[in-house]
């Protein structure tokens, strides 16, 4: 591996001692569990009780907030209050939040009416966060230096920024959104060092993913994705519902009976994963009713199309995948122990699943590993993740039609610059509708945002040229850019989110959730911006080690300055100055690693011959 | 601050992955060029380093990724050499294409709309007609690429375009798997 020996630029030389804690967490519909890499094991953290499943429920009562299992416990009784399965509701509009039969709509807005006021899913989602953040506190004693989380990889756009809302607003540091096949496909993968292609079927409490992957000389490169980001367990659950309701002709049940039926279809589908044949008793719900008789049979025949909706989506990614090969199989999600599940997959791609991982723990795991590897704890160079954006980014044009920008399943980051001009004489603003989706009208792909481009200088109708950028970072989340090409004048771009907060919200939240923190909280931020400023300065001081000479004299001082400000000001126990030093040795090191990065890529394949590849490929 | 060299202007993908630029190339080997640069300027390579490194970092990996993108496949990749001689693509695109061209196409085209989903032996018929012409046109591009006769190449690539979306059509009346 001589090649790969190279100075790495971007890589911060950590000393061991220097070990840091980077969390994995699966944000789950129905469980969400939080793992760490400790001695380079992968460790899946329990709640006091033993338990590392926290059921993804919180309690928003008048008396104060209560997450996972306490919460659950009250679902029944304080259904309004209780709100379950929020993952389903991220990024997601009004009407869709209105399909919840056991909350209640806020008045307006994005939000359920509780106890405590509107709550959004967002919200929901930071305080499962909070509690997972919390339990590795309490069982690790170390600060927290950044964490990834794991979203569906068929997610949208608006539902990755909500995810990642969630996170900013219970505090955590987001290392990486990473797809939930691709972190299982890691979990499995760097275990057994295998080489090949893999599909990852991934069937959640709410949504369902399939990814294939070629892994290939420690580089894992997701080949195509596809899913039904409304299609899991829950769904499962309401067929049971269903088969009870008609069986036992159950009408117009309270919320509390809806809530207390739907808990017992959930065990009812846990015990036919074992027996062919179960009893439900419904005497808890409505008294004197006795049981009813559900055959896994009946079950199966039930779901049998939500089960053909997943292998539809399966057979379009392998197309899509352009592969005439699957090597490996993973089952992810609790949702796959329903024995109809293994048997139709290994039907379909002729090979029996892997299943040496606990489906439940699976994506946490890779989570952590990828976690571990992103904060500097191993050796970069071990994996590579490859990921595709899931769904087609494009813009509205003329007559509500869509105009692909790009593709789905483009590996990314990427970049794609598309031409706008002016329809009017001296129009100085210009809206761009940027939607998401396969479709080829507008009104059937998700509205993501509008974007304005405001201060374009006044000129004749179609003499404009407005350049804006698409940029889908390595979380899959989209930025854009604009500038007129004429002038080079740039255009400021407004974003506003079709169904999700606004910056300005989240800035809100976060400031209202600061007035109600306790020192504890300031204390913890006060420890992440230490490690975000020593992390700095020691990527500084290495990269002046390695190629200080790209600086003058004169521009070595001036970044020395800052980082010695950088490291006074961690020092002290002012927050808000040791953010603004971060700031500002941040900008002061912009020359020096645009100059690095320069040289890096004139270098990196320079002097490399297809002989020298060849014995990278065979070491 | 940008970094010189990555300020959005033109890129040529043969140089950022140091490949001769022509028209054959070895996929195999371009892949691994991918991998081998992929592993060094990835984001998550730069996850410990300034805001700046990563920007700068994604900014490079976006490209290398829409490199890969553009010479991986034969079309693309004949359309990035056109690029490369100052050829406009949009320009081209809408450039009339000769009769008799249109007018096979056209007869290809009823034929795919004409196919029943379970006529497989008729796609496959389809499929390697489409496959034939498309052959002889990445030849003529070849050759006209060597002559450097770009109206030539410009035209081979046209139809190559129409030639990929019948292909297209075709599998899209099939079947999946």
């Amino acid at each position: 591996m001589a090649l790969l020996q190279i100075a790495e630029p971007g890589a911060v030389a950590q000393e061991p001692a220097s070990r840091k804690l980077a969390l994995g967490i699966d944000l789950g519909t129905t469980n969400s569990l939080v793992a760490h890499v400790s001695d380079g094991d992968v460790k899946v953290l329990p709640d006091g009780s033993g338990n590392v499943c926290l059921p993804s429920v919180v309690h928003f009562g008048a008396e104060g907030t209560l997450v996972g299992s306490a919460a659950e416990a009250l679902a029944v009784s304080a259904p309004h209050d209780t709100i379950a399965s929020a993952k389903r509701y991220l990024g997601r509009s009004r009407e869709e939040l209105a399909a919840d039969s056991y909350t209640k709509l806020a008045e307006s807005g994005l939000a359920f009416e509780t106890s405590q006021g509107p709550v959004t899913p967002v919200e929901v989602s930071a305080a499962l966060l909070g509690a997972l953040r919390d339990r590795a506190l309490s069982s690790l004693d170390m600060p927290i230096a950044g964490a990834v989380i794991t979203v569906p990889a068929y997610f949208d756009d608006a539902q990755r920024l909500a995810t990642r809302q969630a996170a900013e607003l219970s505090g955590l540091n987001v290392l990486r959104l990473l797809n939930e096949p691709t972190a299982a496909a890691v979990a499995y993968g760097l275990d057994s060092g295998e080489e090949g292609v893999v599909a990852v079927y991934d069937l959640g409490g709410g949504t369902f993913d399939v990814s294939i992957l070629r892994l290939e000389r420690g580089v894992f490169e997701v080949l195509a994705t596809g899913g039904d980001s409304s299609l899991g367990g829950d769904d499962f659950d309401q067929r049971i519902v269903t088969l009870l309701r008609d069986e036992a002709s159950l009408h117009s049940l309270s919320v509390a009976q809806e809530r207390a039926l739907l808990r017992c279809a959930r065990s009812a589908k846990e015990a036919l994963t074992i027996a062919s044949e179960i009893e439900v008793q419904l005497d808890s719900i409505i008294s004197g009713f006795g049981a009813v008789t559900v055959t896994r049979q009946a079950f199966n025949s039930a779901c049998a199309d939500l089960v053909n909706r997943s292998l539809d989506a399966c057979r379009q990614c392998v197309a899509d995948a352009g592969v005439s090969q699957i090597d490996q199989i993973v089952l992810v999600g609790g949702s796959t122990r329903m024995p109809i599940i293994g048997e139709v997959v290994a039907a379909l791609f002729g090979k029996e699943p892997l299943n040496s991982i606990d489906p439940d723990r699976v994506v946490a795991m890779g989570a952590a590993r990828q976690a571990d590897l992103l904060i500097g704890n191993r050796d970069a160079e071990d994996l590579l993740l490859l990921d595709v954006i899931p769904l087609s980014l494009g813009v509205e044009t003329y007559g509500g039609l869509v105009e692909r920008i790009v593709p789905r399943n483009t590996t990314i980051p990427v970049a794609r610059a598309q031409e706008f001009t002016t329809a009017k004489d001296g129009q100085t603003g210009l809206i761009v509708h940027v939607v998401q989706g396969e479709r080829e009208r507008v009104e059937d792909c998700r509205s993501l945002a509008t974007f304005e481009l405001e201060g374009i200088p006044p000129m004749v109708a179609g003499a404009a040229r407005l350049e804006v950028t698409f940029q889908v970072d390595a979380d899959g989340l989209l930025e854009v850019k604009a500038q007129e090409a004429t002038t080079q004048a740039t255009a400021s771009v407004v974003v506003k989110p079709a169904f999700g907060l606004a910056e300005d919200d989240i800035a809100t939240m976060l400031r209202a959730g600061y007035e109600h923190a306790s020192e504890d909280m300031h204390a913890r931020q006060l420890a992440e911006a230490k490690v975000e400023a020593e992390q700095l300065v020691a990527g500084i001081r290495a990269a002046v080690t390695s190629d200080g000479d790209l600086l003058s004299g004169t521009e070595h001082e001036a970044l020395m300055t800052a980082v010695n400000d950088l490291v006074d000001a961690s020092q002290g126990n002012n927050i808000e100055s040791l953010r603004k030093a971060i700031e500002v040795t941040g900008r002061a090191s912009e020359l020096l690693a645009a100059r690095r990065m320069d040289r890096s890529i004139k270098s990196a394949l320079g002097g490399i011959s297809v002989a020298t590849l060849e014995g990278e490929a065979e070491s | 601050m940008v970094a010189e060299g990555f300020s959005g202007a033109p890129k040529d993908y043969f140089e950022l992955f140091q490949i001769e630029p022509q028209f054959d190339l070895d996929t195999d080997d371009l892949g691994q060029r991918f991998r081998t640069l992929q592993r060094r300027f990835h984001p998550d390579r730069y996850s410990g380093g300034s805001a700046a490194e990563q920007r700068l970092a994604a900014q490079v990996s976006a490209d290398i990724n829409a490199g890969y993108q553009a010479l991986k496949d034969p079309i693309s990749r004949a359309g990035h050499m056109l690029e490369r001689q100052a050829c406009d693509l949009r320009a081209l695109e809408r450039q009339p294409v000769s009769g008799e061209f249109l007018m096979q196409q056209m007869q290809l085209r009823d034929k795919a709309e004409a196919l029943s989903s379970d006529d497989n032996e008729a796609r496959s018929h389809l499929t390697a007609e489409a496959k034939s012409l498309m052959r002889a046109e990445l030849l003529s591009f070849q050759e006209a690429m060597e002559k450097e006769d770009y109206e030539l190449a410009g035209s081979a690539w046209v139809h190559l375009l129409y030639l990929q979306k019948l292909n297209k059509e075709v599998a899209g009346s099939s079947d999946l798997i």
